[in-house]
């Protein structure tokens, strides 16, 4: 049966969207499909996101079938909307920003976790598990109402965050496939979703947009990630194209840091006239935050803006306590601890005591998206000169306060001594990046423009440097680099280099780094001495090597290939130089630290 | 009429008289089998309730629950407020008018039923529909009549309440009792 649909999938950190399209027509329009998911006990709603969180039940909301769907009758847990809610009220059984988890290599991600400092009696589970309950309900609201189409048989595209490493892509797939997810799934960098997007809404007038030579920068700000992305505007036989040319780290700040912030002036304010919050006020003064944040924030909004909390009982109006925010005040905590004008030369400030600590995840210790753009765009610029965009495409609810826009802008022109343009998106800016993978969907079936890219990062594979070994000093560590940065899907290649050694009968164990930045790095460059901000070490790889009579030696010999499948899935085989036989690598997410 | 008298009657026209037919046929998504053209494309599909054995409750405390749980509707209602200042009764307001509004957003889409500015001339047809327009003030003679809009009226673009499946005896429970552990 062919497909019928082009559908993208945002798995979010805060909130899952799914959008689609038919394949049969050209300009056919993006539809977002309605989820239906528990928003109390006993109730069901449709809406547009499926907030990302998981409640585990207790035994006896199971028993009552207190969160059944109309295609499953007996769920142990929710997820969407009620479980957004249960994570205030009952945060020791709800699991959130599972996402943050699959991208933590400190942790073993397919073990049960979650939520984190849940009490002793609560089923946890892992964040592969957490992911898989999202999808899966996706799929199951997508069969129920296509009941003739079903989503495996659909073109599917899912979106992850650009600075995804190979391995926290790995286990997307992996969570994908337990969803039940097609084989032919593919996988795309959110910011390049965003860019697909607005390619949807402007249509061929792009070419008008941009011209040959511009630097095209992606700058995303979700809830709990910042991520950037360079896309640079090439000519391939006299056509103009896109390619992806950088993509950044992994930044653990987003826009709910910002909310904290809010909340942690107001909590000041309250003290002040002598009212201590509870844990539960806490809560609801972090989400009155959010709307006082973006009334302060809008164009003509208020000079200042009351965050109130209502009384907990049936008592409403007795128990509500006030304080006034002035809009001047918030703008500034914002607007210079998440977006100062800072120098083209700054530097993200690295500190591990402080900063936002919270569920145990590593959060930045500079909030300061800007410092961190202006690093990215250093690094990724060569013998010390950023690189300079021409253009910004801004993703992620954060802009939907323009203050932030025009900060950034402000901040790239004094870098630059010149004008950088900000592209007209769509405003809805919570559904772009699944839209924008429902047209990457339906644009791969060679239907469109795409753009090129290749892998994201250059992949190294640790060896021992050969030599003498010392006693009591260890063997000094080379990286040997495997996959070149913008390696092409559906490409393999045999890494040259010596013959390695595996034990036969023993798990052949590797430690494995990527690095974002060194570009230049080819299919067997030997990098011996490097640090941390050039590459970072993520989770180690592991074959097994059976025991076999035709091996006499107790080594056998093997040369590395690194094959990025179709699909955009990383694999590395060791081959045997001495036989037929070559063995596959795979993540250990387990064993790190 | 009552419900089995409307139910039993609609239940023949459909087999006897084809315009009926037609205009029911909408409301089940039934276009094809009666002879309209139409892709396989997609209606909105409200959700399907799983299982009869479920309580039906009555849409009017469904959509009560709804305001309460997001909008604290049914607590603002029950206090008394002579005793409290305005300034008072004002902040507990804005959340309440904020969240409720958003409820009424998203449940009913609702819209102006007449696109003019209220104060503008509105002409008034012969056959108009009484429920739909609402005459006041000098009231004589027959239409066509010309008078001035004073109210554009509301109309829900859509009517989408949650769907409830809890047990017979909540079927009343407008808000569940909280109880915190420690």
């Amino acid at each position: 049966m062919a497909s019928k649909y082009a559908i993208g999938i945002d798995l979010g950190t805060t909130n899952c969207v799914l959008a689609y399209r038919t394949l049969e027509e050209e300009n056919a329009e993006i539809k977002l499909l309605e989820v239906p998911q528990a928003s109390a006990a006993s109730t069901i709603e449709n809406r547009y996101s499926l907030p990302s969180f998981c409640y585990l039940a207790t035994e006896a909301e199971s028993a009552a079938a207190a969160f059944s769907l109309p295609w499953d009758d007996n769920k142990d847990y929710a997820v969407g909307e009620l479980a957004r809610r249960q994570s205030a009220d009952v945060p020791g059984r709800t699991v959130a920003a599972a996402k943050s988890w699959l991208a933590h290599s400190r942790v073993d991600r397919r073990d049960a976790i979650l939520p984190w400092n849940a009490p002793e009696d609560v089923k946890k589970i892992s964040p592969v598990e957490a992911s898989r309950r999202y999808l899966r309900h996706l799929v199951d609201a997508w069969n129920n109402k296509f009941p003739q189409e079903p989503l495996a048989l659909q073109q599917v595209v899912l979106t992850v965050p650009a600075s995804f490493d190979a391995s926290a892509r790995e286990l997307t797939m992996e969570a994908a496939r337990l969803a039940g997810l097609p084989e032919s799934l593919v996988l795309l960098e959110e910011p390049q979703a965003a860019v697909y997007a607005w390619l949807a809404d402007v249509g061929d007038g792009w070419r008008k947009k941009l011209r040959l030579g511009d630097n095209l920068l992606v700058f995303d700000v979700g809830g709990g990630t910042t991520d950037f992305t360079l896309i640079g505007v090439e000519e391939e036989n006299g056509e103009l194209t896109l390619k992806r040319i950088a993509v950044g780290n992994h930044i653990l700040v987003g826009g709910d840091n910002m909310d904290l912030t809010i909340a942690h002036v107001a909590r000041n304010i309250f003290a002040d006239k002598g009212i201590n919050l509870d844990p539960w006020q806490s809560v609801a003064l972090w989400h009155s935050c959010r709307a006082a944040k973006e009334h302060l924030l809008s164009e003509d909004g208020p000079q200042v803006y009351p965050v109130t909390i209502l009384g907990r009982g049936s008592k409403l109006i007795g128990g509500t306590v006030t304080a006034e925010l002035s809009a001047e005040q918030v703008k500034s905590i914002l607007a210079e601890g998440f977006f100062p004008i800072c120098k083209a030369d700054a530097v993200p400030v690295r500190k591990s005591a402080s900063g936002f600590r919270e569920l145990g995840l590593a959060f930045e210790s500079d909030a300061a998206v800007t410092r961190h753009l202006a690093n990215f765009l250093r690094v990724q610029g060569q013998n010390g000169v950023s690189v300079q965009p021409s253009h910004v495409l801004f993703n992620g609810g954060v802009f939907k306060a323009d203050i932030f826009k025009s900060r950034t802008l402000e901040a790239v022109k004094s870098w630059f001594g010149e004008d950088v343009e900000s592209l007209e998106q769509n405003p809805d800016l919570d559904y772009s990046v699944a839209r924008g993978a429902s047209f990457y969907a339906f644009v791969k079936q060679g239907k469109g423009l795409r753009i090129r890219g290749g892998a994201a990062r250059s992949y190294y594979v640790g060896i021992e440097t050969s030599g003498p070994a010392v006693p009591g000093m260890e063997r000094p560590l080379s990286a040997l680099c495997v996959v070149p940065f913008g390696m092409e899907e559906g490409s393999q290649i045999d890494v040259p280099s010596e013959e390695i050694g595996l034990v036969v009968g023993e798990p052949a164990k590797f430690r494995f780094f990527s690095s974002s930045v060194r570009h230049q790095d080819t299919a067997g460059t030997i990098v011996e001495r490097f640090n941390d901000t050039q590459i970072e070490e993520t989770d180690s790889l592991e074959a097994d090597l059976p025991a076999d009579e035709k091996f006499t030696d107790m080594y056998v010999p093997v040369l590395f290939q690194s094959r990025i499948t179709e699909l955009g899935v990383f694999e590395l085989w060791c081959r045997s130089t001495i036989s037929d036989d070559s063995w596959k690598l795979e993540f250990s997410v387990r064993e790190n630290q | 009429m009552n419900r089995v008298e409307l139910a039993l009657r609609t239940f023949f026209w459909i087999f006897f008289k084809k315009e009926f037919r037609d205009k029911i046929a909408p409301y089940f998504d039934y276009k094809r089998q009666i002879g309209v053209e139409e892709e396989a494309e997609e209606k909105a599909v409200p959700v399907v309730l799983p299982q009869e054995k479920k309580t039906r409750r009555s849409d009017a405390v469904g959509l009560l629950a709804l305001l309460q749980r997001e909008g604290r509707l049914v607590d603002f209602f029950k206090e008394p407020i002579d005793s409290y200042s305005d300034a008072q009764i004002g902040a507990a307001v804005r959340d309440v008018h904020k969240d409720c509004a958003a409820v009424l957003e998203r449940v009913f889409d609702i819209i102006p039923l007449v696109e003019k500015e209220e104060g503008t001339q509105m002409p008034v047809l012969p056959g108009f529909d009484p429920d739909q327009i609402r005459l006041t003030g000098n009231v004589a003679g027959n239409p066509p009549y010309n008078g001035i809009l004073r109210h554009c009226g509301w109309k829900a673009n859509r009517c989408e309440l949650p769907l409830w499946q809890g047990a017979e005896e909540a079927v009343n429970v407008v808000a569940p009792a909280e109880v915190e552990l420690n």
